[in-house]
């Protein structure tokens, strides 16, 4: 089991009739009603999402909702990648004052799984409306059993405060598809509590007794009782400063895939806490042509020395990479047997594995372009293909035996080098509908299919 | 029917099993399997001698997996074959172990020992040779068989042999059933109205000769609903025991001479392509290929003879030696066609193919080649302590892994037992192991001779081993104590 994204009840799971008990409530802690917590009450927000989807072989429209907390005087607000991401199409923000104002997104980067927003201000001050903001805190202040308190909109039940304490401080979670598909987690550790954490709190923050943000809330284990995870306010501040400057996040790769030497120093004849184990090389990364391979020992970067014993140790050495410039030379001090070499590497810029999606409506297929990452990953010969990831039941895609997961790589003899080229295509059908000859391969074998009007 | 009922108290037993007797009676000149014009009988009597059930174990690590098949004699040197299935294909002809041939009807206790003697590439039979001893008690198949093929019309009675199992000492018994369909699979096949022989048992007609071979595997499953299981669920019954499809015996008969000159079943004639794959009408109407079929190439293998052709993977083969692809349904059987033209040649043998390459209709000549080593002939060692089989790396495992001959290196984990050590490092069956204690295993001696020393050396506490899985490396440490 993996902890799951919260995101986002559904608006249907929001209408689940809900059981009223009534439970004697004993004195809530003092420090909830401090004055830095009442206005943290005020910075918290509902978020309700509309987005696109592309799963059905048509565009269509999902909705979503999940919290938020409001930064800046400006009307930024920080939520999760999984909440609002850029297939979101309408975004409405309840302030603390029930006020439903919009909101566009500034950026998201879902490796931190956080994404921003920004208030229409010019809306707000149409119609008169205020807000306060909330501050973030240093969650590397915190430590294990320090109580924290969730703020959010669990299934949509606004100003919700739950309370628990930090359970850990430094968990290491990391998932190649745990943003909407997206990977998550290779960059950063998060703070696990025990506060309890509903689908509709991801985005809300998790705060100290002052009211000062110091996670935000993205995750926990369904069906668990009360293990849910949040970015550390230390990450999000970098994060959000990022994507207020940039619109995102742009971060460097070399292709190592790390893994904690645990106890393996011996075997490396290593002294205790120096160095990473490299597990694995991406084919064709820059690693790759440099000739690092699986089984090398990482020392040290740019002359900095490493220490990946234990896997949380990872995200911030992988974060040692990410931070530098694309393009940029760096160096790495690797061991392999008794060895030990230098090797000067230029760093390419990181992307998702997740490629493009579009929808073909005429032909009743959506898909997703294949990305460099996807082609490395599953030992493609180039990137050159989009990947089905629905078909509509009746149209011609589905008709001639496309399904999902077949990878779409000629159509009219023409190879699928990006979207443009099916798109144009596509459009000429929708204007002259012929038939057409869709090559596509599953599972490495290839087969013909026509797409006929 | 019969059984059912008697196991129900119902009074007066006897009179029921009258009563359903007489039914049957009453049923029979409608149902008639058979016309009585010829003596079931003695031909029955005849017929009966060409079938075997054979006992045989597959040897793994662990354990000893016993199998109960049918075998079907077909010449007087005591040569049986067996349906393909019925072997593990990733099981050594080294594993396959104290073959038993019984006689129908015979106590269980008396059998003949017989000989493994490897499965035809092109039939896909596994042929066995029983010992002398009983030789004389058999007849071989061909002595029922046609001067010239027959085929059953539609609608034609046939008949065939069921085996029961070995506690009832493999008694023979009597099917019979009526042609529906006969179709090209490529082979001429006959599907019939209901269970007509046992798979792998021969089919005749009503005079006695022999018209096909029951095959497994074919549509003969059932849907009933469970009285034991929660609310009824549906249970999904599978008859194992007999099979209502047979291929003709014009198409098969040829191939009973097709004894394997080695126990691995060499040749094995090989065009060098991977993932053939047929089309759909739509396609081939599309791709102007009238009243044919044709098929993709996936993949054109490495250093193969369709690569020192010049076929090119995605290329289209419309032609064998000028011979459009013949349509076949269903689609797929255009596929089996391909191979079976590639299977009953011979390495060296010249193959003409047309093939479509975009707008372009290309003419080639491929030279077949020996099939590179196969992963169930590769040589191979378990190591107990450790937990696991190695086998050395052949030429599929270069395909399924997407690699270049020049890559090829290191062992394969072909077996790891559970709970091991190296089960408890990670490693699982199918794995590649590309170094061992941190240094590259270049050949299959290389790392017997590195896993020997470390099993023997008792004062190991730990070893590293580097695996390849899904592309992806990993160092696994396995720990010894």
């Amino acid at each position: 089991m993996r902890p799951v994204p919260f995101p986002a009840a559904r608006r249907a799971a929001a209408c689940l009739g809900l059981l009223w008990v009534l439970l004697l409530v004993p004195a809530a802690a003092r420090a909830s009603v401090s004055r830095g917590f009442t206005r943290l009450l005020d910075a918290v927000v509902r978020i309700d999402v509309r987005e696109t989807s592309f799963e059905s072989g048509g565009q269509r429209f999902s909705a979503a909702i999940g919290s938020g907390v409001i930064l800046s005087d400006d009307g930024l607000i920080l939520t999760n990648a999984h909440v609002v991401n850029p297939h979101a199409v309408q975004v409405s923000v309840t302030l603390a004052n029930l006020e439903r104002v919009s909101a566009t997104l500034v950026g998201w980067d879902h490796w931190t799984d956080l994404a921003l927003l920004r208030l229409d201000l010019a809306e707000l001050k149409r119609r008169g409306l205020t807000f306060t903001h909330a501050d973030l805190g240093d969650s590397d202040a915190l430590s294990p059993g320090d109580p924290v308190y969730a703020v959010g909109t669990p299934y949509g039940l606004t100003r919700t405060v739950t309370r628990g304490i930090i359970s850990n401080n430094r968990r290491f979670f990391s998932n190649d598809d745990g943003v909407d598909g997206y990977e998550t987690g290779a960059f950063n550790n998060w703070l696990q509590t025990d506060a309890a954490i509903n689908p509709g709190n991801s985005g809300g923050p998790l705060v100290t007794e002052d009211g000062r943000v110091v996670g935000i809330n993205s995750r926990g284990y369904l069906g668990a009782d009360n293990l849910a995870f949040a970015i550390p306010a230390n990450v999000a501040k970098r994060v959000a400063a990022g994507l207020a400057r940039d619109g995102a996040i742009i971060r460097s790769y070399l292709g190592l895939v790390f893994g904690p030497l645990q106890d393996l120093e011996g075997f490396y004849s290593l002294k205790q806490n120096t160095g990473v184990l490299v597990n694995s090389i991406d084919p064709g990364s820059p690693a790759a042509k440099a000739g690092l391979h699986g089984g090398d020992i990482l020392l040290a970067i740019n002359g900095s020395a490493v220490d990946g014993r234990f896997p949380e140790q990872l995200p911030p050495i992988q974060n040692v990479i990410a931070s530098e410039p694309v393009g940029a030379t760096v160096k790495l001090t690797v061991k392999r047997g008794d060895q030990k070499t230098d090797y000067s590497l230029v760093t390419e810029k990181l992307e998702s594995h997740q490629g493009e999606l579009w929808a073909f409506e005429k032909w009743g297929l959506t898909v997703r372009k294949v990305s460099r990452a996807y082609a490395r990953e599953n030992q493609l010969d180039s990137d050159t293909g989009m990947i089905v990831i629905g078909v509509q039941p009746g149209f011609p895609a589905a008709a001639a035996g496309l399904s999902r997961g077949d990878i779409i790589t000629k159509i009219n003899q023409e190879a699928v080098t990006s979207l443009e080229i099916p798109k144009l295509l596509h459009e000429a059908y929708a204007k002259h509908p012929a038939p057409t000859l869709v090559e596509a391969s599953r599972n490495r074998l290839v087969s013909l299919y026509v797409l006929k009007p | 029917m019969n059984f059912l009922l008697a196991r129900r108290r119902l009074p007066g037993r006897g009179l029921v099993l009258f009563a359903v007797a007489l039914a049957l009676a009453g049923l029979a000149p409608l149902a008639a399997p058979l016309r009585a014009a010829d003596d079931l009988p003695s031909l029955w009597k005849e017929r009966v001698k060409s079938v075997v059930a054979v006992e045989f174990y597959t040897e793994t690590e662990l354990d000893r997996r016993p199998s109960v098949v049918f075998g079907l004699v077909v010449d007087n040197a005591g040569t049986i074959i067996l349906q393909p299935g019925v072997i593990n294909p990733r099981a050594q002809p080294s594993q396959l172990k104290d073959f038993r041939v019984h006689l129908p009807g015979r106590p269980s206790t008396e059998f003949g020992q017989a000989e493994y003697l490897g499965q035809d590439a092109l039939s896909n039979w596994q042929f066995i040779r029983v010992e002398e001893k009983l030789r004389p008690q058999l007849t071989p198949i061909t002595a029922f068989a046609a001067g010239t093929p027959v085929e059953p019309a539609m609608a034609e009675n046939v008949w065939g042999i069921g085996l029961r199992d070995k506690d009832e000492d493999f008694q023979p018994y009597l099917l019979s059933s009526t042609v529906a369909l006969v179709q090209s699979l490529p082979e001429r096949t006959a599907v019939a109205l209901s269970e007509v022989a046992g798979p792998g048992l021969p089919v005749f007609n009503h005079s006695g000769t022999f018209l096909g071979l029951a095959i497994a595997g074919f549509g003969s499953s059932y849907v009933e609903y469970s009285r034991t299981e929660q609310r009824g669920n549906p249970v999904m019954l599978m008859n194992v025991d007999e099979s209502r499809v047979f291929t003709l015996a014009g198409d098969i008969t040829p191939w009973f001479t097709r004894v394997p000159a080695s126990v691995n079943g060499r040749p094995i004639t090989s065009l060098g392509i991977y993932g053939v794959q047929p089309m759909d009408p739509e396609v081939a109407a599309f791709l102007k290929l009238d009243n044919q079929s044709g098929c993709v190439v996936s993949e054109v293998l490495e250093g193969g003879p369709a690569e020192a052709a010049g076929l090119k993977p995605r290329d289209i083969i419309v032609a064998i030696n000028n011979q459009p692809l013949p349509r076949l349904k269903p689609d797929r059987v255009a596929v089996d066609f391909l191979d079976r033209e590639i299977s009953r040649r011979l390495p060296g043998d010249k193959l003409a193919l047309t093939v479509l390459r975009g707008n372009d209709r290309v003419e080639l000549t491929a030279t077949l080649a020996e099939e590179p080593r196969l992963a169930r002939e590769a040589d191979r060692k378990y190591f107990e302590k450790l937990g696991f089989t190695v086998r050395e790396f052949v030429f599929e495992d270069a395909v399924v892994r997407h690699i270049k001959r020049a890559e090829q290196r290191g062992v394969i984990a072909n077996f790891v037992k559970a709970n091991s050590p190296v089960s408890a490092a990670g490693l699982r069956p199918d794995d590649w192991i590309l170094e061992v204690d941190g240094t590259a295993v270049a050949t299959y001696a290389e790392a017997l001779a590195k896993l020997a020393a470390i099993e023997a050396d008792t004062g190991r506490s730990e070893f590293v081993m580097l695996v390849s899985r899904n592309g992806e490396t990993a160092v696994e440490r396995v720990k010894l104590k």
